[in-house]
C-alpha cells in the first residue's frame, strides 16, 4: 500500500509541477494527447455494445414478449403486410424513451431482436425518434452480433399429425414422454419433459406420421408463465388458436356433441382447445383473446 | 531611430499632405473663409499640435501591440493548459495556425450576448467599475518601454518621465478599488465576498512587492526604466537578488489573481466571484484585462529583474523583451495548473508572515551590495 | 460585519447534484448550517410497485448513477433473499469482481470532483482519464458505460467476454502505477495538505451517534466494514484489510479512499484467480412468495440496504431503500460550524455526496 510521507516545503510548488511537466513532455514529444477528435476520428466499440435495435423479420414470431418486458413502455407492435411473410406483427421502438437496457433481447424466444453498435440516433424532432419495424429490419444479422444464448435440439410436436399411437413414449430412453388423455376428445397426446431430453432423436425417427420434429430452441432464463385451461368454460370459438403466435393451441373435435338439425342431418361437432405447452413462450395473447374466462393467467394482481 | 522621431515623421508627412489641400481650398474660396482656413492650417503645422498628435499615434501603436500580444497570450494559455490536461487546446478554428483564431471567435461570441444590468444594482458603481479597471490597467503600459528606442514615455524622447517604474507600479495598484466597487455594486452576496477577499489579497501583497522593487531601485540608482535596464548590463538583478525575484513572482501572481491565489474568483465556491453579474462584452473586457495585467506584470518582471532587452545581437531588442515576458508568463501558467487554491486566512498568513520578513532580508542584501560598491 | 444567510445551491458549481446548503456566515466564518434535500425526488420506491421484478433492475441502477452496479446488485440480493434462490458460484465471483471495479470507478469520480473543487483542474482530468480505462472494461463486459443492467435475479446476465482476464490484469497494473504518481499531485503539494489537514473534524462518538457509515466513519477511527463484519457473497474467501485512519479530518477521508482503491485492486486480482468454471445464471422465478427480503451491502459511500415485501404476484408490494448519504448529510451542521466558507467545499466534497440515492 503506498504510504503517506511528510513533504518538505519544496512541495509547495515544485513537486506537482514535476508531474504536470511530465504530462506536457509526454504529449508534445513522445506521442499524442489522450483525445479522440470525435467527428473526424471514431472510437471502435466492442461487439456487445447496446445501441440501436435490429429485428430479423423471419425469426420473429410476433409474440410481443419484448413489448411487455420493456421497463419504460417504449415498444409497440405494428401490423404490417409483407410480400413474402403475409400479414405479420412486428415491434417498433421509440428511442425518445428507450433505456438501451437489453431486456427485450434477453427475453425473445427466437433471438429475433438484437442491439447493434450504432448509437448516433439524435434528431431535431421528437417524432422522428420513433423507429417503426421497417426501419429496424435486418434479416441477416447472424454474423454481426454476439450470440450468447445456448441452443438445444428439442422435439416439437405438431398435434394435427399425431394419431396417439404411443410409439414415442415407448422409444424414449429417458422416459421423458408420457401419454396424457385429452378430456372429451378420446385421444391421448404426448407430453414431453424437456428437462430430461438428451436430443437423441429416437422419437423423431420412430414416429410414423412425422409429428415430432427436432428443432433448435434457445434457452430462456426468465420463468415464463403458462396458461391454465378450464374446459368447462370453453365454447370452442377458436379465438385463442388464432391469437397464438407459436402454434401452441389446436382446436380438436369433441365427438358426440353434434347437434341434430331440423332435417335430421347431423351438424358439426363442438370443439375444444388443446394446448401443447412445451412450445409456449408465455406471451399471454390467448389469455387476452378468450372472452369466456376459460384461461387463467398465474400471478396477476387483480 | 526613436519611436517618437518615427511617429513625428509620419505625422509631419500627414500634416503636410492635408495642409496642401487645405491651403489650396483656402485660396479658392472667398476672403472670409480664406483667413479661417489659413489660421487652422497654421495651427495644425505648429510644434505643439504635432507633438500631441505624435503622442496619440504612439499610444495607438503601443496599445495595438499590447492587444496582439494579449491575443497571443490567451492562445498560449489555452494550448499549454490543454497539453497539461492531456488534450489539444483550440484546434479547429484556424486549423492551419494551431487554433489561433479561436480568440477572435470567442470575442465575437461575447459581443453578441445580451448585456443586462441587475435591477437593484447600484448603477453608478456597476457601470463605472469596468471603466476604472481597464483604464488603469492599460495605463501601466504607458511607461514600460520595449527597448531604448521604443516606448511612449521614456527617458530619451521628447517627454521625459524620470519616475517610469514608480508610475507603472502606482497604476498597477488602482485596480483593487474597482474590484471592490464591482463587488459591492452588483447587489449579490457572492460578489460581496469576492470583492472583500480581493481587496484583502491585493492590499496584503502590495507591500512585499513594493519592498522588493525598492531594493531594485536601490541597486540601480534611479526610478526610470532605461536606467534600471542599463544598470543590468553586467549581470541581471535576478541573480544577486534571487530571493527578491521569487518574492516578486509570488506577489505578482497574487496581484493578477491566478490560481493559487484566485480566491476572489473561486469558481467552486462563489460561482464567478466578483464578475458574477456581468455579462456579454463587459465580462469579456474583465477577462481581457486580467490578461493585460499579467502581460504588464511579465513586462515589469523582465525589465526589473531579467535584464530587459539585453541579449545577443542576432534578434532585435524588442523581440528579446517579448521573449522574456513570454517565458515569465509560461512559468506562471505552469504554476497555475499544478496547484490548488489557498484559503483566505492561509493566503493572508503567507503574505504577512512569510513574504514580508523575506522582503526585509532582501532589502538588507541590496543595501549590503550597494555599500560594498559592486553596483 | 452582520451575519447573513447564504444559499449554496441548488444551482451551484460546487454541489455535486441538486441540493441546497444554507450557511449562516459571519464575515468568512460559518456560524450555522442547514442542508435541504429533495430537489431530485423521482419517486423510485413508488415506481417499483408497478413493475415486475426483472424490470426494476435498470431502475435500481439509476438510484446512484455514480456507483450504479452496487445498487442493482443490492436489489438482486434482496429479491434472492425473498424468493430463496441460490446463485451459482461463478456468478458470485463475477459479481465481486465487478463490484470492486465499480468501487474504484466511484472513488475516482469522487477524487475528480474533489480536486476540481479545490482548484486543481489537472486532478480532475487525470483521474477521469484513469476512470476511462475501467469504463472501457465495463463496456466490453456489459455493453454500457454507466448504468450497466448487469446483475440478474439468480446470477449475472452473461459470462465474461474472451480476453477479459488479460485486459483486467493489464488495467490493474497500469492503475496501480498511476496511484503512486498521484502522490506528487496531491500529497506532494503543500497547499493541498494545508487545505485538508485539520479541517472538518468529526469525532468518533459523534460519527457513531449520527449513524454515519462508510469511509467517513472509517476515517474517524472506527473499524466497521460490512464486507468483513457481515460478509455477503464470497467476501469470506477474499484476503484484504479494512482501512482506517486516526485523524478525523478531510485528509483522513482522502487517505482512506485512496487506500480503499488499492485494496480493491488486490481483491480483483484474487477474484480472477479463484474463479471456478460453471454456469453464471439460473432461471429466475416469476412470482414471489408472500414474505419479505432484506439485503445490506457496503456501497462506496456507506451502508446501503433494501427491504422488499412480496405478495405472491409478479410485482413487489413495497420496496424500501436506505441510502447512506441521506444520513451523512444530516451530520453536516456538526462538521461545518467554526470553519470558513472556503472549507465548505473541502468538507462536503470529502463526504462524497451523490444526490441520486439521497432523494430516490
Amino acid at each position: 500500500m503506498p504510504q503517506a510521507k511528510k513533504r518538505s516545503s519544496l512541495g509547495l510548488v515544485l513537486q506537482p509541477m514535476k508531474r504536470t511537466g511530465k504530462t506536457v513532455a509526454n504529449s508534445l514529444i513522445l506521442g499524442k494527447p489522450n483525445t479522440v477528435l470525435y467527428p473526424y476520428q471514431k472510437l471502435e466499440l466492442p461487439i456487445g455494445y447496446r445501441g440501436k435495435h435490429i429485428v430479423d423479420f423471419k425469426r420473429c414470431i410476433g409474440c410481443s414478449n419484448c413489448v411487455q418486458i420493456c421497463p419504460n413502455d417504449c415498444m409497440w407492435m405494428e401490423k404490417l403486410e409483407d410480400p413474402e411473410l403475409g400479414k405479420i406483427e412486428r415491434p417498433g421502438v421509440d428511442y425518445g424513451r428507450c433505456l438501451f437496457c437489453g431486456l427485450c433481447v434477453e427475453i425473445c424466444p427466437t433471438v429475433a431482436i438484437h442491439e447493434s453498435v450504432e448509437f448516433e440516433l439524435a434528431h431535431h424532432e421528437r417524432s422522428k425518434l420513433k423507429y417503426g419495424p421497417k426501419e429496424l429490419r435486418d434479416d441477416s444479422f447472424a454474423g454481426k452480433v454476439k450470440e450468447e444464448r445456448q441452443k438445444r435440439l428439442l422435439p416439437i410436436l405438431d398435434m394435427t399429425k399425431c394419431t396417439s399411437c404411443e410409439k414415442c413414449a415407448g422409444e424414449c430412453p429417458e422416459m421423458a414422454i408420457a401419454m396424457m388423455p385429452i378430456e372429451g376428445v378420446g385421444k391421448t397426446k404426448p407430453e414431453i419433459n424437456l428437462g430430461k431430453c438428451t436430443s437423441c432423436k429416437k422419437c423423431e425417427t420412430v414416429c410414423p406420421e412425422s409429428a415430432l420434429e427436432m428443432e433448435e430452441v434457445y434457452e430462456s432464463y426468465f420463468e415464463m408463465p403458462e396458461p391454465k385451461f378450464l374446459i368447462k368454460k370453453c365454447t370452442g370459438c377458436g379465438a385463442c388458436a388464432r391469437a397464438c403466435p407459436a402454434d401452441v393451441i389446436y382446436m380438436m373435435d369433441l365427438p358426440g356433441t353434434e347437434k341434430v338439425l331440423k332435417d335430421g342431418k347431423k351438424g358439426k361437432p363442438k370443439k375444444r382447445a388443446v394446448f401443447v405447452l412445451e412450445k409456449c413462450v408465455g406471451c399471454g395473447k390467448c389469455y387476452r383473446a378468450c372472452k369466456f374466462d376459460a384461461l387463467e393467467w398465474p400471478g396477476v394482481r387483480k | 531611430m526613436n519611436l517618437f522621431e518615427f511617429c513625428y515623421g509620419i505625422i509631419h508627412w500627414l500634416v503636410d499632405l492635408i495642409n496642401h489641400l487645405w491651403y489650396w481650398l483656402g485660396d479658392v474660396l472667398p476672403w472670409w473663409f480664406g483667413d479661417f482656413f489659413d489660421a487652422v492650417g497654421n495651427f495644425a503645422a505648429s510644434q505643439g499640435h504635432m507633438a500631441v498628435m505624435t503622442i496619440f499615434l504612439e499610444v495607438v501603436i503601443v496599445v495595438v501591440i499590447a492587444l496582439i500580444n494579449v491575443l497571443n497570450f490567451i492562445w498560449i494559455f489555452r494550448k499549454f493548459m490543454g497539453r497539461m490536461f492531456d488534450f489539444y487546446g483550440p484546434y479547429y478554428v484556424g486549423y492551419r495556425i494551431g487554433g489561433w483564431l479561436q480568440n477572435l471567435a470567442d470575442g465575437i461570441k461575447l459581443f453578441v450576448k445580451e448585456i443586462i444590468v441587475p435591477a437593484k444594482a447600484d448603477k453608478m458603481g456597476y457601470l463605472l467599475a469596468p471603466i476604472i479597471y481597464i483604464g488603469s490597467s492599460i495605463l501601466i503600459l504607458a511607461t514600460i518601454p520595449f527597448s531604448e528606442n521604443f516606448g511612449v514615455a521614456t527617458n530619451e524622447s521628447g517627454s521625459y518621465v524620470p519616475a517610469g517604474a514608480l508610475f507603472a507600479l502606482a497604476a498597477f495598484a488602482i485596480a483593487p478599488f474597482s474590484i471592490l466597487l464591482a463587488g459591492w455594486a452588483s447587489n449579490n452576496k457572492y460578489t460581496l465576498i469576492g470583492g472583500m477577499r480581493s481587496a484583502a489579497q491585493m492590499m496584503s501583497y502590495e507591500i512585499p512587492l513594493l519592498m522588493t522593487v525598492a531594493s531594485v531601485f536601490l541597486l540601480a540608482g534611479s526610478y526610470g526604466f532605461v536606467d534600471i535596464v542599463d544598470a543590468q548590463h553586467d549581470i541581471w538583478f535576478a541573480f544577486p537578488l534571487f530571493i527578491g525575484f521569487l518574492i516578486f513572482l509570488v506577489c505578482l501572481a497574487a496581484e493578477v489573481e491566478i490560481i493559487p491565489f484566485d480566491l476572489p474568483e473561486a469558481e467552486a465556491e462563489l460561482v464567478e466571484g466578483w464578475t458574477t453579474e456581468y455579462g456579454g462584452m463587459r465580462f469579456g473586457l474583465f477577462y481581457f484585462t486580467t490578461t493585460i495585467r499579467s502581460y504588464a506584470g511579465g513586462a515589469l518582471a523582465t525589465a526589473l529583474f531579467l535584464g530587459g532587452w539585453h541579449g545577443p545581437a542576432l534578434i532585435p531588442d524588442e523581440i528579446w523583451f517579448l521573449i522574456k515576458a513570454y517565458i515569465v508568463y509560461t512559468i506562471f501558467q505552469w504554476m497555475t495548473w499544478s496547484l490548488p487554491r489557498v484559503r483566505v486566512d492561509q493566503m493572508l498568513g503567507i503574505g504577512w508572515k512569510r513574504l514580508l520578513p523575506l522582503a526585509v532580508i532582501n532589502l538588507m542584501i541590496a543595501v549590503a551590495l550597494k555599500s560594498m560598491g559592486w553596483f | 460585519m452582520a451575519e447573513m444567510w447564504i444559499n449554496m445551491g441548488p444551482q451551484h458549481p460546487m454541489t455535486h447534484g441538486l441540493w441546497n446548503l444554507r450557511v449562516k456566515v459571519d464575515g468568512e466564518t460559518i456560524v450555522d448550517a442547514q442542508p435541504e434535500v429533495g430537489y431530485l425526488h423521482r419517486g423510485i420506491e413508488k415506481l417499483c410497485e408497478g413493475k415486475t421484478y426483472p424490470q426494476i433492475i435498470p431502475l435500481a441502477d439509476r438510484l446512484c448513477y455514480g456507483s450504479s452496479l452496487t445498487w442493482s446488485h443490492l436489489y438482486c440480493m434482496a429479491v434472492e433473499d425473498l424468493m430463496n434462490v441460490e446463485v451459482p458460484e461463478r456468478a458470485e465471483y463475477i459479481r465481486v469482481l465487478t463490484i470492486e471495479m465499480q468501487r474504484i470507478v466511484s472513488h475516482l469520480m469522487w477524487l475528480a470532483a474533489y480536486a476540481g473543487d479545490l482548484g486543481l483542474g489537472v486532478g480532475f482530468v487525470y483521474t477521469m482519464r484513469e476512470r476511462e480505462v475501467f469504463l472501457d472494461l465495463f463496456q466490453a463486459l456489459t455493453g454500457a458505460r454507466i448504468t450497466y443492467n448487469f446483475p440478474r435475479i439468480g446470477g449475472v446476465a452473461h459470462d465474461l467476454p474472451p480476453n477479459f482476464e488479460r485486459d483486467t490484469l493489464r488495467a490493474i497494473s497500469y492503475f496501480e502505477g498511476r496511484l503512486k504518481e498521484y502522490e506528487d499531485l496531491f500529497e506532494g503539494s503543500k497547499i493541498f495538505m494545508m487545505r485538508n489537514v485539520g479541517v472538518g473534524i468529526l469525532k468518533k462518538e459523534d460519527a457513531i451517534n449520527m449513524g454515519v457509515t462508510g469511509p467517513t466513519l472509517r476515517a474517524s477511527g472506527v473499524s466497521y466494514d460490512l464486507r468483513k463484519d457481515r460478509p455477503y457473497s464470497v467476501y469470506e474467501e477474499m484476503n484484504f484489510n479494512v482501512v482506517t485512519h486516526k485523524d478525523c479530518d478531510c485528509y483522513a477521508r482522502y487517505r482512506v479512499r485512496m487506500d480503499e482503491m488499492w485494496e480493491s485492486c488486490q481483491i480483483m486480482k484474487q477474484a480472477l484467480k479463484k474463479m471456478p468454471k460453471g454456469k453464471v445464471r439460473i432461471v429466475s422465478p416469476r412470482n414471489a412468495p408472500v414474505g419479505t427480503g432484506l439485503a445490506r451491502v457496503e456501497d462506496p459511500r456507506g451502508e446501503g440496504m433494501m427491504y422488499i415485501v412480496g405478495d405472491g404476484t409478479d410485482k413487489p408490494y413495497r420496496v424500501k431503500i436506505r441510502s447512506p448519504i441521506f444520513v451523512t448529510v444530516s451530520a453536516a451542521p456538526k462538521i461545518l460550524i467554526g470553519y470558513k466558507v472556503a472549507d465548505v467545499v473541502a468538507i462536503m466534497g470529502g463526504l462524497d455526496m451523490c444526490i441520486g440515492e439521497t432523494d430516490r
